[in-house]
Parts: C-alpha cells; structure tokens; sequence
C-alpha cells in the first residue's frame, strides 16, 4: 500500500487534514506541539488506497527536540513514501523551508497551502499558478476546518513525483 | 543602534544583522535569516523565552538562541 506522510510546521492542521482524509479522530488542539507521536490511518482513492501518516510538526529536517526526531526519523524510514506538506499559507516562508528540505530529499511532494482565509483575511496574495510553476510539484489552497480544497489534494497524490531542488534554485534565481 | 536580539526592548523592531553561524540553520526554519524584520512582543520573566514577530506571524525563542542573533534596531 502506497504511504502518504502529513509533514508541515507545527500547528499548521496536519491532524485535521488526517481526520478529514481519513475519517479517524484524532485530538486536535490549537496549539502548537498536540501531536508528538506519529498516528496512523487509511483512506480509500480512487483506484487504490492509501496508508496516511500523521508526522509531528516540524520546521526543518534537523531535530530539535523529541517531537521533530520522531518526525524526521519517519522521513527517512520511509524512503517510498509521499508526502503532503502541509503549511500555513498566512506564514508561507518557513512552510516553504520545510517544504524545500523535503523535495531535497526526493520525496515527491503535494503542496497544500492550508489556513487559505486565515491568509485571505490577513490580505496576503499568494500567487499559486507561480508557485506551482517555479517547484514544479502540484500546490492546492486548502481550508482544513471546513474541507476546502480536499479533492483537489487527493486527485493530486497522482500527479507527485520527485522534482530536483536543483532546477527549482535555478528558477528562483531567475526572478530576482 | 546594533544590540542583540535578546536585548532589545518591548515592542522595539529592528533587522537582523547577523547569526551565529551554527545557529543559522536552525532558525531559518522558523522564517529568522539575515535582513529579516523582526519586532519585539512579549519577554519572559527569569530568563524565559522571547515572543517576536516575523513576517506578521509570532515566534518564540529561547533566550540563550537570541543571545546569539544580532539585530540593527530602528530608532
């Protein structure tokens, strides 16, 4: 079965992204730090289904305490796995640290940009169809509370594949 | 005026200037790098940690990391 892990900053939603792909219930709070050990679930697709792991929060891939090793460590466990980096579009530069350490690695990734009207009501314009363009991975605007975005990240897990951090620096370097 | 980051005041913005170098990495994932605005919200009592703010989201930070970055506060 294919594994899909949830990796993103620390409250950010990644357990309720994983109640709402799964079904399960898992405790979600709103604050940083509620999920320190990993929990696991299974949702159906389309035409197969999908092991869903719910990472600790993390900001980068070096550990800092107990909750991001766990966190790193069910990364690198897991070679075959993909991964939906969740992050919080209202604070898009750190989620994008994360998010490039993860593609480094040659993970395929999905971005989802959740909190997308915390973002909205903060009047932060985030130009999705650049992004997209410049890491060359799937990006969706997602609104975890209320399901906003969901299909599109599933019809999404497809269309992941590994992209080189290499090519994504050289476009970057090209905007500036 | 540069001061370091612990050191700066309730309320204070300034720009970073420079970190220490092993702590680079550590903190550029929580959006802290060179040139950075940052403005100070809250300090602990006892040497607790500091609440600043970096591109409109909050962060804390132990004391002994902000003894080690230092910023270029606004007058």
């Amino acid at each position: 079965m294919k594994k899909i892990l949830l990796m993103g900053n620390p409250n950010v939603g990644k357990s309720v992204f994983f109640n709402r792909l799964t079904g399960a219930n898992v405790i979600e709070s709103n604050y940083p730090g509620t999920t320190v050990d990993y929990t696991k679930g299974y949702m159906k697709g389309n035409s197969e289904d999908f092991e869903i792991i719910d990472v600790p929060g993390t900001f980068s891939l070096e550990p800092k305490d107990k909750a991001e090793e766990v966190a790193v460590k069910m990364l690198e466990e897991k070679k075959d796995a993909l991964v939906i980096c969740v992050i919080d579009a209202s604070k898009i530069e750190r989620g994008l640290y994360l998010a490039l350490e993860i593609i480094e690695r040659g993970y395929p990734v999905v971005l989802a940009l959740n909190m997308w009207d915390v973002a909205e009501d903060k009047n932060i314009q985030i130009d999705i169809e650049k992004l997209k363009s410049i890491l060359n991975i799937p990006v969706v605007p997602t609104i975890a509370i209320s399901g906003k975005g969901f299909k599109e990240v599933v019809l999404s897990i497809k269309k992941a594949a590994s992209v080189g951090v290499k090519e994504i620096m050289e476009k970057v370097g090209e905007i500036k | 005026m540069e001061k370091k980051l612990s050191e700066m005041n309730y309320e204070e913005e300034g720009r970073v200037e420079s970190i220490e170098q092993n702590l680079k990495n550590k903190v550029a994932g929580m959006g802290i790098r060179v040139g950075k605005n940052l403005k100070m919200i809250t300090k602990h009592p006892l040497k607790g940690p500091i609440v600043i703010e970096v591109d409109g989201a909050h962060t804390s930070l132990a004391l002994s990391v902000a003894d080690r970055i230092v910023v270029e506060v606004k007058k």
